[in-house]
């Protein structure tokens, strides 16, 4: 276990280098000047160069891509080119809004998603296992913008029952997390369902109900521990999508995350803020799914983990 | 003979509703089980065993299988009737079960010892380290070795032979009236299959319990039943006792049966078979079952059903016109038609 969670680690580095590659090659090939951006409109041609040498973008691409990994690697992720201030500090201030999000959103991404299943499965073809599949795939349809933008509408404007946007209190989490969590929780919903329906056909839970179990002995003793092995893996998965929908939640929700920090940053062509705030994001993946990695062998002593 | 009666198993009928029709699974058997006794109940594949086996513990999912008539009375008390509550307290505590499948029957991710004593804390209340400790102790009495050790194991660290012998254990942890062992030694090879036996054997004596055995081998039947059921297409066609089933089938079916089985005296070439195939259970004939099949087949076998009917003692029942009056006198009505 030890030497498999000390192999994921090492792994972090070709994730580092992938991660500001790829970043740095698409800041590379958008349109638009960070320097023309960061002198403003109508600068003059002076002013534009002026910044270009002072942010050393005038400096061969490699070398600007080799220089900026080598300060990775010491913990420096530079300096934003809008406002000078290290990138580090700026994510350490967003990270943990967008954590919190997430946690929400992900909890109720396995808590609703775990609960549909189950109630989907325990009787099939049902009227009530019907419905449940019937909203599931409208949680899987809805764009996450839209369906905040309906949420934010309905609790917000009309029902005047929550906050509209921001980040100042328990109640501000609600919608944002709701928004971010049914997507995920609508697939957790049906592969819960269709795992447990496999499971409880199985020749075990015969022996269990043979056995005098009571029923919900049966359902959640015997068949949900093993309905949960593919559940597992689709929860971490989920956790990934739900990264890259922050982005967007934090947009329309006017919340000062990690995601909104992103697109701030891409529309400023601040190159360094970007590459920080994708690596830092991809490292929480890699950290999320070793932790679901650990945790499917704690369920399935069988999975070799080496 | 007075014998007491365990389990007594009267006009079953367990049916499936398909798309294609009603599947008359089990289609009217009976049986009779006394104490500390094994009834073998033997018939090829397809002919309801299995499910007849199931009945007896309502395990049938529902829909589409449902028990239709019929009564399975435990010591006198109609499992049929019983209310689910009711149910799951004979379930695994007076009538157990053990299943064809060793290697699929065990939940895979918990553990051997745990899943004995789940059923011990059910039925017998006991607290959980005692109830771990009766697991420890089964699994050594079904001769599994390092018992404590292999008792925190899961399904998949234990051979085959293991997890039959584990599921052995957990059939018998609340010692009870009724074992049904449901081709327990099929998915076995033959030496480990022998040890089950032997085990199965020597726990009976141990406990005073009574065994169902279902098999389609005749083999292990004369070696541990002492009564026998051939079931043939959904019905019990002979019930007697083993010895006398061996000696001198009665139905045209069990004498089938018995003359396809090798004989290990004889240079044999060819083996014999049984010509023809069972008649689908969607759609039974209206006279015996067997005719189409049986050699001694007359015209009353085509245009009534035979019962299953006590003939000399009433150990012995067979559902064949040849063992009553009518077949003499269609013998008869056969001469006057075709001189």
């Amino acid at each position: 276990m030890f030497l498999f969670i000390l192999k994921r680690l090492a792994q972090i580095i070709p994730v580092i280098l992938g991660v500001t590659l790829v970043v740095f090659l698409i800041m590379q090939m958008v349109p638009g000047d960070p320097a023309a951006i960061l002198a403003g409109e109508g600068a003059s041609q002076e002013t534009i160069e002026q910044y270009r040498e002072d942010l050393g973008l005038n400096r061969p691409v490699v070398e600007q891509y080799l220089s900026y990994v080598g300060n990775v690697f010491q913990g420096d992720l530079g300096n934003s080119l809008k406002n000078k201030q290290p990138v580090l500090d700026e994510i350490l201030l967003r990270l943990p809004i967008t954590m919190e999000l997430a946690f929400y959103s992900i909890l109720i991404t396995i808590v609703l998603g775990l609960a549909a299943g189950i109630i989907s499965a325990v009787k099939p073809y049902s009227v009530r296992d019907v419905s449940v599949m019937v909203i599931a795939l409208l949680g899987i349809s809805l764009p996450s913008f839209w369906l905040g933008l309906l949420l934010m509408y309905l609790f917000s404007v009309k029902l005047q029952w929550l906050p509209v946007a921001g980040w100042d209190g328990p109640l501000n989490i609600i919608l944002p997390a709701l928004t971010l969590g049914v997507g995920g929780a609508a697939i957790v919903a049906r592969m819960t369902r269709s795992s447990m329906l496999d499971v409880i056909g199985q020749d075990y839970i015969r022996t269990a109900r043979a056995k005098g179990l009571k029923e919900h002995f049966v359902i959640y003793k015997h068949a949900l521990r093993n309905a949960l092995i593919p559940v597992i893996t689709v929860v971490g998965l989920q956790f990934g999508s739900l990264l890259g929908g922050t982005v967007l939640v934090e947009s329309v929700f006017a919340i000062n995350g990690l995601g909104r920090m992103i697109v701030d940053a891409i529309r400023t062509r601040d190159l360094p803020m970007v590459q920080g705030g994708v690596l830092v994001a991809s490292l929480v993946f890699v950290f999320v799914n070793l932790l679901v990695d650990v945790m499917y062998r704690a369920v399935n002593k069988r999975i070799d983990l080496n | 003979m007075d014998k007491e009666i365990v389990l007594q198993v009267k006009n079953l009928k367990t049916h499936f509703t398909t798309s294609k029709g009603t599947a008359k699974a089990v289609d009217g058997v009976d049986f009779t089980l006394h104490k500390g006794e094994t009834l073998g109940i033997v018939g090829e594949s397809g002919c309801g065993k299995s499910i007849t086996s199931l009945s007896l513990l309502r395990l049938i999912p529902t829909p589409p299988g449902k028990i239709v008539a019929g009564e399975i009375l435990l010591n006198n008390k109609d499992i049929v009737k019983m209310k689910e509550e009711e149910l799951r307290k004979v379930r695994g505590n007076q009538l157990s079960m053990i299943f064809q499948e060793p290697m699929t029957s065990l939940n895979p991710i918990i553990p051997v010892g745990e899943q004995i004593a789940e059923t011990i804390r059910l039925h017998q209340r006991l607290p959980r380290k005692q109830a771990w400790q009766k697991a420890v102790d089964l699994l050594e009495m079904v001769g599994l070795p390092s018992p404590e050790k292999r008792a925190k194991q899961e399904p998949f660290q234990l051979s085959g032979g293991m997890r039959q012998r584990v599921m052995i254990a957990m059939a018998l942890a609340c010692t009870p009236e009724v074992l049904i062992a449901d081709e327990p030694t099929t998915a076995l090879d033959v030496t480990i299959q022998a040890q089950i036996l032997e085990l199965m054997k020597d726990l009976q004596k141990q406990i005073g319990m009574s065994i169902i055995f279902i098999t389609h081998d005749l083999g292990v039947v004369s070696e541990v039943c002492d009564q026998v059921a051939v079931m043939y297409a959904g019905q019990v066609v002979e019930h007697r006792n083993a010895k006398d089933l061996f000696k001198t089938p009665l139905h045209p079916y069990t004498q089938g049966l018995l003359a396809s089985l090798p004989n290990i005296h004889e240079n044999q070439q060819e083996l014999q078979t049984i010509e023809g195939s069972v008649p689908s259970p969607y759609d039974y004939p209206i006279g015996c079952r067997f005719a189409d099949r049986c050699p001694h087949a007359r015209d009353i076998c085509r245009a009534e059903a035979p019962d299953l009917i006590e003939t000399g003692n009433s150990d012995t029942k067979v559902r064949c016109f040849m063992h009553t009056e009518k077949w003499e006198t269609s013998v008869k009505e056969e001469e006057l038609v075709c001189p």
